[in-house]
């Protein structure tokens, strides 16, 4: 039995049936840590200590005939969750030493589980990137091809899943910082609706924009994971009191009579023609397994990176100003001769070239004279983008694009260069602006092997259908696994 | 976006550069501004109402006295502390 290929749902019946304890589970993916880590830099921080008391907290709720979904496994978490007692560096400098007193509210839902938590994974530095390049720490490497990104922000998760280095993952998504890595790694992941989980206890970037979720294997593990996290939170007042439905329910029924929209835009200039191909291959499919396609189109789209951005660096320079080195994160070793001083040495040794460069961006489209022409036009943007999606799904159930333009580049193709970076974004963007759900998993390889993402999107708090019809392609799809 | 500018705006934002890095950082943030400003091509309004309709007031919590954490938590990440937040001293 290869422990660390299984899915989560697999894990679980093995673990139930006693064909494993909660132990060897761990023991198989510290042992591949071990071996394959060094290579792909996921992890900022292994908890193997913990992770052994919890699998034996785990194996006695197993014995005791109490297992819950997630009881017993092996977990990474993103590094932008706190974790109480565990390091939460945001891949920062700037909290290189945050071991924060409380957890996540996500966190907590995954503890009253009995996972074992296996460590925190990398990520772009305040989950601002999307090729894991901007991490102070570990600049994770795509498992396909150690020569490419893992995508990003949520590269160190979909990186460890990918290469059986955890059986699930924790991400988070702000403009596709789950569905893009999910991509690039070959894995499947979700942004669930905002407002699904608690934002409580992850490190904000964008507050409007953030959701917690999950990367795994497969749709149905990222369902039984969702189905752990979701839900209301008197901390949170952003999340939603919508009813939480079992995200799993509608797996394995057939799509017949399902209409799946596909908007021209996101199959225009700037695609790469295999990408392109791949995800319309996977239209035909679901033609053939009796869905009916649907054309349509998103005008606003040209315009959805400027939006985007705008959004997200306003929100970032202000949830960042709380960095000011005195309540907790770096405080410069500099002789300081005032509050001001301090503050200003603090932030600028401890953030990274992208991060104050967003909040440069942030401020000045919210300053005076600017604020309009920037700030306002960018929400009355989203309004925009949220009718036209509403539009849409007048007669559609789910939308079909590509998650990224390309496949997982080399890091020299595009990182230096934030402009490119800001536009490899396009195909994710406008879900975060619109406040949807959506997930990405693989819809083929290259050439060169490399994985092919494609993203179901779906209507507000409707993930189970997302999950429905993105596990009914998986299901007649070969993955290729990545050679280590 | 001129120096001065970025100066200003690194000023606002509690940042500081070398000169070197002030001119790589105006140059980057030219070309990101190139970006943005394609959005002035669309001619539209924000409509405020739209957003706010929607706020509900009737399901929140009880203003219930709850337990804070305790000190020793809240201080435990801060760098210099003496039971309580040191800063740099502020009034002569």
């Amino acid at each position: 039995m290869d422990i660390s290929t299984m899915t989560v749902h697999q894990l679980r019946a093995a673990l139930d049936n006693k064909e494993l304890s909660a132990k060897e589970a761990a023991q198989s993916y510290f042992d591949r840590i071990e071996k394959y880590d060094s290579e792909l830099d996921c992890y900022i921080t292994v908890t193997k200590e913990k992770a052994m008391q919890q699998a034996e907290k785990a194996q006695a709720r197993i014995d005791a005939g109490e297992a819950a979904p997630l009881t017993g496994i092996p977990m990474a978490i993103k590094d932008n969750i706190c974790t109480e007692g565990v390091k939460t560096t945001c891949s920062s400098n700037i909290l290189e030493n945050f071991i924060p007193p409380y957890n996540a509210t996500a966190m907590e839902k995954l503890d009253a589980q009995d996972i074992v938590m296996l460590g925190k994974v990398s990520m772009d530095e305040f989950a601002m990137g999307g090729s894991t390049q901007t991490s102070a720490f570990k600049k994770t490497k795509n498992p396909y091809d150690k020569a490419c990104v893992p995508g990003g922000s949520s590269g160190g998760s979909a990186a460890a899943v990918s290469a059986d280095l955890c059986a699930a993952a924790l991400g988070s998504d702000t403009g596709g910082s789950i569905r893009q890595p999910a991509a690039f790694c070959g894995v499947t992941g979700i942004k669930p609706t905002y407002g699904r989980v608690s934002r409580f206890g992850l490190v904000a970037f964008a507050s409007s924009l953030d959701q917690i979720g999950p990367v795994a294997k497969d749709s149905l593990d990222c369902g039984i994971i969702l189905n752990a996290i979701c839900g209301n939170d008197h901390h949170d007042r952003t999340t939603s009191l919508e009813a939480v439905p079992d995200f799993t329910a509608k797996i394995g029924k057939g799509l017949k009579g399902m209409k799946i929209a596909v908007p021209a835009e996101f199959f225009a200039e700037g695609i790469d023609e295999e990408v392109r191909k791949a995800v319309l291959k996977a239209a035909d499919d679901y033609k053939a397994m009796g869905c009916e396609l649907v054309e349509c189109s998103m005008p606003s789209l040209k315009y959805a990176i400027p939006c985007y951005y705008i959004l997200a660096c306003a929100e970032a320079a202000s949830n960042l100003s709380r960095y000011d080195g005195i309540k907790y994160g770096h405080r410069t070793a500099a002789q300081a001769e005032s509050y001001e001083e301090l503050i200003i040495k603090s932030r600028s040794e401890g953030f990274g070239d992208e991060v104050k460069r967003r909040i440069l961006l942030g401020n000045y489209c919210l300053s005076s004279g600017y604020y309009d022409a920037y700030y306002r036009k960018a929400l009355a943007l989203r309004q925009l983008i949220r009718k036209e999606y509403n539009d849409i799904f007048e007669k559609c159930d789910v939308i079909l694009t590509p998650t990224t333009p390309s496949v997982a580049y080399r890091p020299d193709e595009k990182v230096d260069d934030p402009v490119k970076m800001y536009q490899a974004d396009i195909c994710t963007v406008t879900v975060n602006i619109a406040g949807l759900p959506a997930a990405s998993t693989t819809c083929g390889y290259n050439d060169k092997g490399m994985p092919i993402g494609m993203s179901v999107i779906g209507r507000r708090f409707d993930e189970a259908t997302i999950l429905q019809v993105t596990g009914a392609f998986e299901n007649g799809f070969k993955t290729v696994k990545p050679r280590l | 976006m001129d120096l001065n500018t970025v100066k200003y705006l690194a000023d606002l934002s509690k940042l500081e550069y070398t000169d070197e890095k002030l001119a790589k950082t105006a140059g980057e943030m030219t070309s990101i501004m190139e970006l943005m400003d394609t959005i002035k091509d669309i001619d539209i309004s924000y409509d405020a109402h739209l957003d706010n309709h929607n706020v509900f007031l009737d399901g929140l919590r009880r203003d219930d006295v709850m337990p804070s954490m305790p000190t020793e938590k809240v201080l435990s990440n801060a760098v210099n502390s003496k039971n309580c937040f040191v800063v740099p001293k502020v009034v002569e």
